[in-house]
């Protein structure tokens, strides 16, 4: 019985380093920009279609698809930024809400349109057969797709808290006058954090694509858990997210085998509310 | 002056006879009530989301609470659906007083954020309570047993049924953008911690517009009920009824009396026009336009196409109190 | 002189408008409304159920000699109409209630179509089924299995596919044979999604089996399209019963096939109630980690040559994978509807319905596995049945019935 406990709480860990994965670029732009990205589900869903189209056409496996895709998201980034973003951040939130929601929607059907509906997978042998550590099964894929989620957080991380780039784009997101002052350019700045950011989910939607299942609406399940990851960790803490990703895991994944699974969104829910009303600044956000 | 009488004159027979007008042509009397109905959740949702300016992304809780109401007075009690607004209504309210007293204490984006997981939330919880259907959700009469069960073949009478709603929830409006609410509401909306300073209750007045913002949303999501008579989990709580309210408020002008009715205007009749050009040919490009239209309005029209209109003149400021008059002396 | 050439002239007007009334009348279509889901969840499933569609009118419109026994398929048209040909207008639902009835409504008032088929969804096809009752068109409706539209006393609500309470049966006797052929059905688990597909069955196959005597040990609801189904696996692997029954959609299944396998844990007897892996794309995508897995399905192309067999050639050719149940059943649809307005010989409603209601087709005038097509008092078809098929080699091969197997059944479940 406990062993299977321990299997429930690795596996959540591993789905965890994932979802903290996509969350820390959607955290990022929330962070350095105050805006909600609705599109970012969609971003990961363009990415796992990449990656699908690389083993395709190409016959490559994740370690062309995910270069690639970091490439291609990373372009998409900052042609919303100039394209829309730019623009809509200097109007009421209720804009940004409606562009970027109607961005999701245009990739989201426009994929559909260009993809057809089925959902297509990687064959589930990309990456090798599972491990098995002590009774406990590891797959591949996961495993990959959890280190890797892991590496590009801290990397994202140190980026932004040693680097000197990091430290500029820190100052326009504390105050863009006072960083324009100091001779920052605050819309390159954004830029950056937008490439950054969408760069981050084509690296997830690529490795994701191992072991899940591709069709266009798939953003939208991906996004719920993006959104509840970055509250809970706490608005523009990259850190927070990776902790708030690997806590949301496990709950989800105890809450589902205990409660049962109908419940375990229940739990998620219910337990991002509390922080909400509690700590609004999630696990490690600034107040 | 006499040109503007006219110009209101026309337009308001045009509102009042539309349905007879195109009694010939079925679909487009049926789209003028979609409008109403569409127009009747978005206005409700202005009222906090546009006056006071808490951006819920979560009024689903509202419609559905209403929807639900109504379909299970039938089911359960063999009532007429229409004996469920009041219902809804109220226990609407009262989510809203036990929701709305925790989560308006948060600001931007904490707030909308918490108002989605609460949607979410209500969602998953009715998809497992068998007594409203669990996931099957529940159906209402069928065929009209009395004139109460309202299940017309026409659309006529739920357009004037609409209407009266819709003016209703409009005329509510327009007092209170007249009144000392509205003025704190204002305050509020443009800068809360100003607001407060000045010695407005801030958290009551926004608990306030929540309430009455809830209240009018169940309404909408009753007459959604009765009208297409079935209801489940995902039609009457599901994310993007709570996203397209905030569309067209936000696409006609939030925070402006007849903004959401124009932003219901443009998109209700282009969903249901490019879904029946597009829509059969499976491609899904019915969403691709909308999306594309929606983009372009948030980057080229943040404010709403109603503000591109020369602004009137804004509201009279109310009498002030005569402790404030005391005050001032 | 004058009144010559008038008589002569009008004489030729009038043979020509004979001959264009004749031509009209031969060349006279037929318009039928399909409202399917072609965006949303369900768009996979209802761009095949199109697909399908469209080749029942094929066959109805174009000379098919070779499908013997199929009405209307020889000859061109529907010959009681003068050769008239059907014409399908499409509308997706949008998967949602809301926009299904809103294109009801459209097809019945501006593309004035005869009779309406669809609309996939439960509670999709109770909204848009109520549109047409109004207006007293005729609704064939397919493939949508909840058991409340057949009971809302209406009178032109047409449903031709068994629902859960067929599959139930089904399943329990299949289940009893295995017991008394020795096979371990001592415990039995059912894992089913949580919208109203998923509890509709689940709940139905758990009274059905209590009636019969059949242990069920664990139920498992879960939220559908999620992301993750390793606890629901654990859970399992923890009880270990001897037969699991999945009831999925597509993008689950795919989970549970690949977290099955991943997480080694396989029962003795995988039983999936059609849905999600029935779907071509969970067919392409996890056939091979699924061997052995038993299905149910109201379709499977059977012995070479035989009317089934030649209806998946001609469908694979077009589309490059095999018939579906769920698209079987909308084909299966469309030819019940065609052969009633046949049968009426006219376009009008009144017509339509009555002859709906004297269907009597045989086992071997259907394309799908019923037992044939006839309609109750309520509109049910209670010929309906289903085939239990088994995924051998990568497609489903039917195996019980006995009388309408074409392979043999192999237990226990394989798996990978």
């Amino acid at each position: 019985m406990s062993l299977i406990v321990v299997q429930v709480i690795v596996s959540g860990l591993l789905i965890g380093a994932v979802y903290a994965l996509f969350a820390s670029g959607l955290t990022l732009i929330w962070g350095m920009m105050n805006v909600i990205n609705f599109a970012h589900g969609d971003f990961v869903m363009l990415a796992m279609y990449t990656a699908f189209m690389v083993w395709t056409v190409l016959g490559g496996g994740p370690a062309a698809a995910v270069p690639i895709a970091a490439v291609l998201l990373a372009t998409l980034g900052v042609l919303s930024y100039f394209l829309l973003v730019r623009h809509i951040m200097k109007g009421p939130m209720l804009a940004q809400i409606l562009g970027t929601f109607g961005l999701a929607l245009l990739l989201r059907y426009s994929a559909f349109w260009y993809f057809g509906a089925n959902f297509k997978t990687l064959p589930d042998t990309i990456l090798g057969a599972p491990l098995v550590i002590g009774g406990i099964r590891i797959d591949a894929p996961r495993l990959v797709a959890g280190s890797v989620g892991l590496l590009v957080t801290l990397l994202l991380h140190l980026l932004l808290t040693r680097s000197a780039l990091g430290s500029r784009m820190l100052a326009v997101a504390e105050d863009a006058t006072a960083a324009q002052l100091m001779g920052i350019r605050p819309e390159r700045m954004q830029a950056v954090a937008w490439a950054l950011a969408a760069g981050s989910t084509g690296i997830a939607g690529a490795l994701i694509a191992t072991f899940f299942y591709t069709s266009p609406t798939v953003g939208e399940t991906l996004a719920i858990v993006a959104f509840v990851t970055v509250a809970f960790g706490g608005f523009g803490s990259v850190p927070g997210a990776l902790v708030a990703g690997l806590l949301i895991g496990v709950i989800e994944g105890l809450s589902a085998f205990f409660i049962g699974p109908v419940y375990k969104d229940v739990v998620v829910y219910l337990l991002f509310v509390l922080v909400l009303w509690t700590r609004p600044q999630g696990l490690m956000g600034k107040a | 002056m006499m040109h503007r009488r006219l110009m209101y004159g026309t337009v308001a027979a045009l509102v009042l006879l539309y349905p007879v007008l195109l009694s010939s042509a079925p679909v487009y009397q049926r789209l003028g009530t979609l409008v109403l109905l569409a127009a009747i959740g978005a206005s409700a949702w202005n009222l906090v989301g546009g006056y006071a300016g808490q951006v819920s992304v979560g009024h689903a809780v509202f419609f559905g609470t209403g929807a639900y109401a109504a379909i299970a007075v039938y089911t359960q009690f063999g009532l007429p659906p229409i004996v469920g607004v009041p219902v809804g209504a109220l226990i609407a309210v009262v989510i809203a007083a036990l929701i709305g007293v925790p989560t308006l204490r948060l600001s931007g984006h904490y707030f909308s954020m918490a108002t989605i997981a609460v949607a979410e939330l209500v969602r998953v919880l009715i998809s497992n309570w068998e007594w409203v259907g669990g996931a099957q959700g529940l159906s209402g009469p069928a065929v009209s047993r009395t004139v109460l069960d309202l299940s017309f073949t026409s659309a006529l009478p739920y357009y004037y049924i609409f209407l009266a709603v819709l003016a209703a929830v409009l005329l509510v409006t327009w007092r209170i953008e007249r009144s000392r609410m509205g003025f704190y509401l204002r305050a509020i909306k443009d800068s809360e911690r100003a607001a407060r300073s000045l010695g407005v209750a801030a958290g009551r007045y926004k608990l306030y517009a929540y309430m009455l913002s809830a209240g009018f949303t169940a309404v909408g999501g009753s007459l959604y009920a009765v009208m297409f008579g079935f209801v489940d989990p995902e039609s009457g709580f599901g994310i993007l009824i709570s996203v397209k309210m905030l569309i067209m408020a936000a696409l006609g002008g939030s925070g402006l009396l007849f903004g959401p009715l124009i932003g219901a205007l443009i998109l209700v009749p282009l969903e249901e026009i490019s879904n029946s050009l597009l829509g059969g040919k499976g491609a899904g490009l019915t969403f691709v336009v909308y999306g594309a239209i929606i983009v372009l309005i948030a980057r080229f029209l943040p404010s709403g196409i109603l503000a591109l209109l020369p602004a009137r003149r804004p509201p009279p400021k109310p009498k002030p109190l005569a402790a404030e008059r005391a005050h001032a002396a | 002189m004058w009144s010559r050439k008038f008589s002569l002239t009008a004489l030729c007007t009038a043979l020509l408008a004979l001959a264009y009334a004749g031509a009209a009348a031969a060349q006279q279509t037929v318009k039928v409304g399909a409202i399917y889901p072609l965006s949303g969840n369900a768009a996979s499933a209802g761009n095949y159920s199109k697909a399908a569609i469209e080749l029942a009118v094929d066959i109805i419109n174009n000379d098919h000699p070779e499908l013997k026994d199929l009405p209307l398929a020889a000859g061109t048209g529907l010959p009681r109409l003068g050769g008239a040909k059907i014409e399908v207008v499409f509308a997706d639902n949008q998967g949602t209630p809301a926009a299904g009835q809103n294109q009801a409504l459209r097809l019945i008032t501006e593309e004035k179509v005869q009779a309406l088929i669809g609309a996939y969804q439960s509670g999709i096809t109770v909204t848009t089924s109520a549109m047409a009752e109004r207006h007293g068109i005729p609704f064939v409706n397919p493939e949508s299995v909840a058991a409340n539209l057949t009971e809302r006393g209406f009178k032109w609500f047409f449903r031709v596919t068994p629902v859960a309470g067929d599959f139930a049966r089904a399943y329990a006797d299949f289940l009893k044979e295995q017991k008394a052929a020795g096979q371990k059905v001592g415990s039995i688990a059912i894992v089913n999604e949580n919208t109203e597909y998923g509890n509709s069955v689940a709940s139905v196959i758990r009274e059905m089996f209590g009636k019969e005597g059949l242990p069920v040990v664990q139920v498992i609801p879960y939220s559908a399209n999620t992301t993750d189904v390793q606890p629901q696996v654990l859970q399992l692997k923890e009880k270990n019963p001897d037969v699991v029954i999945f009831v999925s959609y597509t993008s689950d299944a795919i989970l549970y096939a690949k977290t099955m396998k991943d997480l080694n844990w396989k029962p003795s007897i995988m039983i999936a109630d059609d849905a999600g892996f029935n779907d071509p794309s969970f067919v392409s995508s996890s056939g091979s980690l699924v061997e052995g897995l038993v299905n149910r399905s109201s379709f499977a192309p059977g012995k070479p040559g035989s009317l089934s067999a030649l209806i998946n050639d001609l469908y694979k050719k077009k589309n490059n994978v095999d018939l579906d149940d769920a698209s079987a059943r909308a084909m299966q649809g469309m030819l019940v509807l065609a052969d009633a307005i046949n049968r009426a010989g006219s376009t009008d409603a009144a017509k339509i319905q009555a002859a709906l209601r004297a269907t009597d087709l045989k086992a071997n005038q259907v394309v799908t596995g019923y037992n044939g097509v006839k309609f109750d008092d309520k509109g049910q078809n209670i010929l309906a049945s289903s085939l239990i098929t088994q995924m051998q080699g990568g497609s489903y091969v039917p195996v019980w019935p006995k009388d309408k197997a074409a392979g043999e059944l192999k237990l226990p479940y394989k798996g990978w």
